[in-house]
């Protein structure tokens, strides 16, 4: 999962990035309005992290910027000032949520975790799939009740096919879910994990769709 | 209501007192003087009446001397027994010019009537009494009267009509101070509506004062009142904005330490956690840092001028910066230029040391590493000024005035300063009455200063 993550200030914005990763969450981390209004275009995040004060774009600018567009992703704002009447700015211009500094890293991973959950239009807080069940919170995957041990890759991309159950996800899709920028992914990783996830899950529980990419298979 | 505690003079007071005062001399004195006017009248109209019945008398006698035994015991009835104090008994003789009596009274007095006419006052039967005496020359013969009146029942009839014509005007004065009461309450109205007014605000309701319908007098105060409020409203604005901007400022540092931290207590890294322990390091810095500049310009604020200034060599100033920034300095150079005379103001020299660092600080900051920096003590035209100069990129001119706000931290997002450096650099450069000036140069780079215009110089 790519969340982008949107803070100017460097050692917070380090801080955060960390925080995130040990959540394996592929972080793009960009410092200014600019940057993050590019990123949005260019890239497909499952959320975004977004500070409100920012350098040469304010946060909620590039918030109703992307609202604007008709984008649906999950906006958490971090803000240093408690005050309502910024948490209302910040609500109305189109965040789903909001922390003030200074936070809980748990918290922010959680909170994180309910908003990506939420906008896949589900309330339940595991991802199940042929018998295959995924704790997002503990990051726990069992098969038919039996736990299952996933590298962060691995786990990174299961979690990806559950979360688009029905679709085909293409193998350019999944890359973008699980790398960050300047993570450089080698030319066949994707079915590298891919095989790794068959294996341990059974061979049906990925399907390849032949020039498009991967699915999850049917439900035994 | 009566007198403030204190002793401050209440308003109304002072002019329930004096209205008060005045309606009441004013009163007393038309009163006096009716009375005394009242007085007057009635004696002269009791006069008026002696001498018409002195008048009656004498032709009364003249056309009657034939009898007039008869006469006297009708006329007996003229003096009254009723003593009324409009009707006093009446005493009269008549005699001829020769002293032979002719007519009398029951109880005349028995003085001799004066040969000359007019009235006298006399002592008769233990009383005063007032008498008019009258000749009348005719060819039958002289004749003369006396009638006389009591002065004390006249006095008392006086007193009765003067009595009469004051106590109107006695009357009238409760009802007068009533009045005066009530119009200067009505009047002062207005001082007591505002007066509620402000005593009803909360402090956080500073809007201004309505001067709708508050008298002329009163106007003068409320726009005064409006302007402090027009002041405290903007003081506290900007009370509450830096109140905002502080918390901010720290908040993000104190951020950093917990996150870097949970990010060590998570991470089974070791790298990973030796990395956010460094980074919790520097957090704790910067919140030291902020506080450090937060606490020194609280510290600033308040003063009105330097606590104990004393002769500064701004040249000493500039060598000390330049020999303390020096060697923490990685990459690039820092130089030094000053006169070789010292330059002396009268100053602070922590404080001046204080804003030459911010300038340095800043200059080090915005600028990349391999960059020259450039610490000068100068004097050019009689000017004497202090700064930094460095060959870096400059400020965009649109944020040139912004510098010495509060917070304020540019529009570079590598930025790590707590936004208070140049504001504290200004507020020292106000103490010192000297300017604090910033300018991009021409050939590329930025200058800061602060400049004395004149010189204190010996």
């Amino acid at each position: 999962m790519r969340i982008l993550l949107v803070e100017d200030d460097s050692l917070l914005g380090d801080g955060i990035r960390a925080g995130l990763k040990l959540a394996d969450y592929a972080v793009d981390w960009v410092r200014d309005g600019e940057a993050a209004r590019l990123a949005l275009l260019d890239h497909a995040y499952q959320a975004c992290v977004l500070d409100l004060g920012l350098p040469k774009r304010d946060g909620v600018a590039v918030l109703k910027d992307l609202r604007q567009r008709g984008n649906h992703l999950p906006v958490l704002i971090l803000t240093a000032r408690d005050s309502s009447a910024d948490k209302i700015a910040g609500l109305d211009a189109g965040a789903d949520d909001y922390l003030t500094k200074p936070f809980d890293l748990l918290e922010l991973q959680a909170r994180l975790r309910a908003l990506i959950r939420r906008a896949r239009g589900s309330a339940t807080p595991t991802l199940e799939h042929a018998g295959v069940v995924l704790e997002p919170a503990t990051k726990r995957v069992t098969r038919d009740g039996k736990p299952v041990t996933l590298s962060a890759r691995e786990y990174a991309l299961l979690h990806d096919l559950l979360s688009h159950q029905t679709h085909i996800r293409t193998r350019s899709q999944l890359e973008e879910s699980l790398y960050a920028w300047g993570e450089e992914t080698g030319s066949n990783t994707v079915e590298v994990y891919v095989h790794h996830l068959r294996r341990k899950l059974g061979a049906d529980f990925i399907r390849t769709v032949r020039g498009l990419g991967y699915q999850l298979g049917d439900s035994a | 209501m009566v007198k403030g505690s204190s002793g401050v003079q209440s308003l109304r007071w002072r002019l329930l007192s004096t209205v008060c005062i005045a309606a009441l001399l004013g009163l007393g004195l038309s009163g006096a003087l009716t009375y005394r006017k009242a007085q007057q009248e009635a004696e002269e109209l009791m006069d008026g009446h002696l001498a018409q019945t002195a008048r009656l008398l004498l032709a009364l006698v003249r056309d009657n001397e034939s009898h007039l035994a008869d006469l006297a015991t009708r006329l007996a009835t003229v003096r009254s027994d009723r003593a009324s104090h409009y009707d006093p008994p009446l005493e009269f003789q008549i005699r001829r010019a020769d002293g032979s009596l002719l007519l009398r009274s029951e109880h005349p007095p028995d003085t001799p009537l004066s040969a000359s006419p007019g009235y006298t006052v006399i002592e008769h039967d233990g009383h005063r009494w007032r008498m008019l005496t009258l000749t009348l020359n005719e060819a039958s013969g002289d004749y003369r009267v006396q009638v006389g009146q009591s002065i004390r029942l006249r006095d008392r009839a006086a007193l009765e009509v003067a009595t009469q014509s004051v106590v109107p005007i006695a009357l009238m004065s409760p009802v007068l101070l009533l009045l005066i009461y009530y119009s200067v309450r009505r009047g002062l109205q207005p001082l007591d509506d505002l007066a509620a007014e402000v005593a009803s605000r909360s402090p956080e309701n500073l809007k201004p004062l309505a001067s709708g319908n508050a008298p002329l007098e009163v106007q003068p105060l409320l726009a005064a009142l409006n302007r402090l409020i027009f002041r405290l409203r903007g003081t506290l604005e900007s009370e509450r904005r830096f109140t905002a901007d502080a918390a901010h400022e720290l908040r993000t540092p104190l951020a950093v330490v917990k996150i870097q931290a949970q990010v060590a207590q998570l991470s089974g890294n070791a790298d990973d956690r030796q990395h956010a322990l460094a980074q919790i390091v520097a957090g704790a810095d910067r919140a030291t840092r902020v506080l450090e500049q937060l606490l020194r310009l609280a510290r600033l604020d308040p003063l009105a001028r330097l606590p104990n200034p004393g002769e500064i060599d701004l040249t000493a100033l500039a060598r000390q910066a330049v020999a303390d920034t020096a060697p923490t300095r990685e990459a690039g150079v820092i130089r030094l230029q000053v006169s070789d005379s010292p330059l002396l103001v009268r100053g602070d020299g922590e404080l001046l040391q204080i804003a030459l660092r911010n300038l340095l600080d800043n200059a080090v900051r915005y600028t990349p590493p391999d960059s020259t920096i450039t610490v000068f003590a100068r004097r050019h035209d009689g000017a004497l000024s202090l700064g930094v100069i460095d060959d870096g990129r400059g400020v965009p001119p649109d944020e040139l005035p912004r510098l010495v706000e509060r917070f304020y931290r540019g529009c570079e997002p590598s930025a790590e300063g707590s936004g208070l450096g140049l504001a504290i650099t200004q507020r020292i450069a106000e103490l010192h009455e000297a300017r604090f000036e910033v300018e991009n140069l021409a050939g590329g780079g930025f200058e800061a200063r602060l400049c004395w215009g004149r010189t204190w110089a010996a």
